[in-house]
């Protein structure tokens, strides 16, 4: 899955918030978020296994997110990752953040567009 | 289903991770490919397809692995098997001290044991920091206290190397000195202290104005004197807090008060703060707190008294930048002064000898009395904490044995030799803390319990807090204590071969000589530490029984003895001094239960005063002689025999023959081996030569044990004007009374009679003889009961260390001791072998112990009294006990053994 070279900058600043804010309402496992992110973005945005991964652990060993093994019936046990209060108080920071900068850009385009 | 871990492990394989983590990695991306790959088929793709597709996710050989290379490297986490190797050496701590506490409560009977024995040994330790911090290492209470020294003046070739300041010397240091910025004197003084309230005796000290700024504290209430008030007329006087709260309650218009010393008007211009003490107890001279101060005001005739007396300590406080050698130096020149300007006939009286100045830093002044004392009981607090130590340690050993086989489990499983030791250490370390806290609790009880023993004539305080000194120290010798008990079975248990260990499992698992010959060596160890200590403590009790043994020279028993001090105001002139005396010792003489009354000026046990005395048709003086007066039946009412010639009699007064009698120390000193009746010996100023009539028995001046001095023994009644009273002041006579009952009965009706010859008067120090007796040996009782104690302490260790071994081992050798007896070996036997195993150790630490005692005791040498440090019967006594105390010891597991049924011990094995 080719992705432009500006593509993958925008998805190291903005991945970190995917994660947390796919784990807000619940803990998931890996593959489920992942998954969530593949269908979101329509197949645009793609985390593979080799760096989805490192991300996760980065994000636990800040302390933003916390991994535990879970096993439900007839399943095979999995990690799921909730978010940590540190983690929901980053969330909300980056989210502001991002809602600012996407409100910057529209101020601009839209002034030049009218 | 594929296999996805090895290709995942294949990718983490650089990383070197901690086997449980790469696991759990691999766990979690397995999942991951697995759920990609079933999403892959379920979508319709080919099982070759969806693999390959799903593989594809971990991206080529290294991605993985530099992902997650910077985050893995911070990444810890509890290994699953304790002791477990992991990268790093912190790692786990928490786990360790977690799986310390339960490995300890799961054996409570070890646990117990070693906590105990840890406490006592630290606890001890701590008690006797405590109170080395509050003497030896906490500064003084003065300002800035490392500056203060202590001037004194010292007569070498006389016999005396330190003595106080003479006045005049005094204001020769003063006007010569270069070094210090400012000096002062003190010294001790009684007074009856009267208004507000009944008369009472107080210590009091008269001290020069410079010395309370010089000390840097200030007056609670009031002020303090100034230069100009310290001059003789000037009657001013500053209070202790004690006595101002005890006699005035505290009121804060005591100042501007007129209160009587001796009867003489002085105002109170001031109060001293709670905690000030002065002079501060501990130095040879002037070391009574007190609880009023004069000023020190000498008179004219004092600072004219040349050689007259030596009774004012100096104190000084260095010049910035001047170090403490440099006043040394400074001292040479004043010496070098004093020497010019010494009056010549004092000169010659003193043989050509003048005095020379010396210093001493107030600190060592005040502790110098006890340090040899303390330093003794830090050594042997040590000791005990040694044995403790090796106590724990063969506790740790033995229980060691039992765990070679969870060592084993876990060195299966991956734990290294240093993760080992330390996770075994860190037990040590959480029973040592353990051990240390409760250790606390013992040193604080310790403490007030040992404090409260103390002796007034010992200068130790009678109160010391733990402090943070007394904290950072426990933890200290804990963390210590760990280590020198923790690290012999950590080594030894860590260098188990797994492999020898599960071969041997069909017993305890464990190499069972190599583990003996340790024990054996701490067992040794433990003996050889006791056997130090006890002949350090049989030492003192030798040294204190010979010392009661020891004559004083006097009959102690039935004596009261009390001082009648007179106050010049009440008492102007010399006849009514003898007067009163004679009348006083009349009177008590007539009371029922009352044997005989007699008066001196010093008694038995108390010191004395010195005088340097000329003996007729020699040139030169005799050296310090202490001078005695007497009134009445002195001798008969003390017990002090006569040897020669006659005692005083009633017409032995003014105007007639003035005569004298000596001791036999004086009679060997100033004519050996001649006939001393009929000598002549006496006074250079005034020159008063005197008969000797009659020699007598030497008593103990000092404490009990102290060498008898030389005595000169004049008739009260005899003496001139200026003896018995002196510069105005005059000198207070001691009444003995020796009774046929018990002589504190008689207390009462004693002052009752000297209250009917005048009312107004304190009488003080009334005390009976033997309470004298007794708080004359107080300071050696209490160092033969403290050393006692820890001895004690140290052989109850040592026994329950070579008991504790010795089951032990018979517990693991039941086997063998069955198959013995099963061919043929008899009970007896059995009984030797472990008796004698037992003897042996205990032998080899006895011999260790008692050279290193030779060495050690040395040290204590001027705590002894007529027996050397290197007495033989201690150390066979000392031998005799410990052997006899390890033979009980290893009697109970010997009889255990001789017990052992042989059918039973090999069915157990």
């Amino acid at each position: 899955m080719g992705l432009t070279v500006s593509q993958t900058e925008w998805k190291k600043g903005s991945a970190e918030m995917l994660i947390l804010s796919l784990i807000e309402a619940r803990p998931r496992h890996g593959y489920e978020i992942s998954k969530l992110i593949e269908q979101r973005s329509g197949g645009a945005v793609r985390f593979h296994v080799a760096s989805l991964y490192p991300l996760l652990y980065r994000l636990e060993q800040r302390g933003w997110i916390q991994g535990r093994w879970v096993e439900k019936a007839d399943q095979r046990r999995r990690r799921y990752y909730r978010l940590t209060r540190q983690g929901r108080r980053i969330l909300a920071e980056q989210l502001r953040g991002w809602r600012e900068f996407v409100a910057g850009i529209n101020r601009i385009t839209e002034a030049e567009n009218a | 289903m594929p296999e996805w871990k090895p290709e995942i492990l294949r990718r983490l394989a650089p990383l070197n991770l901690a086997p449980t983590r790469e696991a759990e990695i691999a766990d979690e991306l397995s999942q991951h490919l697995e759920d990609c790959y079933q999403a892959l088929l379920a979508s319709g793709q080919s099982e070759d397809v969806a693999f390959r597709t799903a593989l594809d996710e971990l991206k080529g050989e290294d991605l993985l692995a530099r992902g997650l290379k910077r985050i893995e490297r911070n990444f810890c986490r509890e290994p699953i098997a304790p002791g477990k190797a992991s990268g790093n050496l912190f790692e786990g701590i928490v786990q360790d001290v977690r799986y310390a506490v339960r490995m300890l409560m799961k054996s409570p009977g070890f646990t117990a044991v070693a906590l105990l024995t840890l406490a006592l040994g630290i606890g001890a330790n701590a008690a006797i920091f405590t109170i080395v911090d509050a003497v030896l290492l906490r500064p003084l209470p003065f300002k800035d206290p490392s500056r203060l020294v202590i001037l004194s003046e010292s007569f070498k070739s006389l016999g005396f190397p330190e003595v106080p300041g003479s006045p005049p010397d005094i204001a020769v240091i003063e006007r010569t000195q270069k070094a210090f910025t400012s000096l002062g004197a003190f010294r001790n003084k009684g007074f009856n202290l009267s208004g507000g309230g009944e008369p009472e005796h107080i210590t009091a000290a008269r001290v020069s104005a410079s010395v309370f700024p010089m000390l840097g504290i200030q007056p609670l209430l009031g002020r303090t004197y100034s230069e100009q008030e310290d001059k003789p007329g000037t009657n001013v006087a500053v209070l202790g807090y004690g006595l101002w709260q005890r006699r005035y309650a505290g009121r804060p218009d005591i100042i501007g008060q007129v209160v009587g010393l001796d009867r003489i008007p002085y105002t109170v211009i001031g109060v001293m703060p709670k905690n000030f003490q002065f002079p501060l107890p501990g130095p040879k001279h002037n070391d009574e707190p007190a609880e009023l101060w004069i000023p020190m005001a000498f008179t004219p005739d004092e600072l004219q008294g040349w050689g007259d007396e030596y009774n004012d300590s100096v104190l000084a406080r260095l010049k910035p930048g001047v170090t403490f050698k440099e006043a040394q130096a400074d001292a040479a020149l004043v010496t070098a002064e004093i020497k010019r300007v010494y009056p010549p006939a004092m000169v010659k009286i003193f043989n050509g000898v003048t005095p020379a100045i010396g210093l001493t830093p107030l600190h060592e002044a005040v502790t110098g009395s006890v340090e040899t004392l303390l330093l003794v009981l830090m050594g042997a607090v040590g000791l005990v904490l040694l044995i403790a130590c090796a106590n724990v340690a063969t506790l740790l050993l033995s229980r060691a044995a039992s765990r070679f086989k969870e060592i084993a489990i876990r060195t299966a499983l991956g734990a290294s030799r240093m993760r080992l030791i330390r996770q075994m250490l860190t037990e040590g370390l959480v029973l040592a803390l353990a051990g240390g806290v409760l250790g606390i609790l013992i040193a604080f009880w310790g403490t007030s319990g040992l404090l409260s023993l103390v002796p007034s004539s010992l200068a130790l305080p009678h109160s010391a807090s733990l402090g943070g000194w007394v904290l950072a120290f426990v933890v200290t010798v804990s963390c210590l204590t760990a280590v020198v008990f923790g690290i012999v079975p950590a080594l030894q248990v860590s260098s188990v071969h797994m492999q020898g260990s599960l071969r041997e499992s069909g017993g305890s698992g464990t190499p069972t000589r190599a583990r003996h010959r340790v024990q054996g060596f701490f067992v040794t160890a433990e003996f050889a530490l006791a056997t130090i200590l006890l002949i350090g403590a049989g030492l003192l009790l030798r040294s204190f029984s010979k010392l009661l043994e020891t004559s004083p020279g006097f009959r102690p028993d039935h004596l009261l003895t009390l001082s009648v001090p007179l106050s010049f105001e009440g008492y102007s002139k010399a006849a009514q001094v003898r007067q009163f005396y004679q009348q006083a010792v009349e009177r008590i003489a007539t009371l029922p239960g009352v044997k005989s009354v007699a008066a001196s000026n010093d008694l038995p046990l108390a010191g004395t005063d010195s005088e340097i005395l000329q003996v007729e048709g020699r040139q030169g003086s005799t050296p310090l002689v202490s001078v005695t007066w007497t009134l009445g039946d002195y001798f008969s009412t003390m017990g002090i025999p006569l040897l020669e010639g006659r005692i005083f009699t009633p017409e032995d007064r003014i105007g007639s023959q003035p005569v004298a009698l000596i001791n036999q120390e004086t009679a060997k000193l100033v004519w050996p081996g001649e006939d001393v009746l009929g000598k002549r010996l006496g006074h250079p100023f005034p020159h008063m030569m005197r008969t000797v009539v009659g020699m007598v028995g030497d008593v103990n001046d000092g404490p009990l044990g102290s060498k008898p001095a030389p005595h000169f023994y004049l008739a009260y009644l005899q003496l001139p004007d200026d003896y018995v009273m002196y510069n105005n002041v005059i000198v207070p006579l001691n009444i003995v009374v020796r009774t046929s009952t018990d002589p504190a009965s008689l207390t009462s009706a004693v002052v009752a009679q000297i209250h009917s010859l005048d009312p107004q008067l304190a009488v003080a120090n009334i005390r009976t003889m033997a309470q004298e007796m007794a708080s004359s040996v107080a300071a050696p009782k209490f160092n033969t009961f403290v050393l006692g104690l820890f001895a004690f302490l140290a052989l109850f260790l040592a026994a329950i260390g070579i008991y504790g071994v010795l089951a032990y081992s018979v517990a693991q050798q039941l086997h063998e001791i069955g198959i013995r007896m099963a061919l043929g070996a008899q009970r007896r036997d059995v009984m030797r072998l472990i008796l004698i195993r037992g003897a042996r150790l205990a032998l080899g630490g006895l011999a260790v112990g008692s050279l290193a005692a030779l060495g050690l005791t040395r040290m204590m040498s001027s705590l002894l009294y007529s027996i050397s440090a290197s007495d033989p019967l201690t150390f066979a006594g000392v031998a005799t006990v410990l052997l006899a105390v390890a033979l009980l010891a290893c009697y109970i597991p010997a009889r255990r053994a001789m017990r052992v049924d042989p059918m039973l011990a090999l069915r157990y094995e």
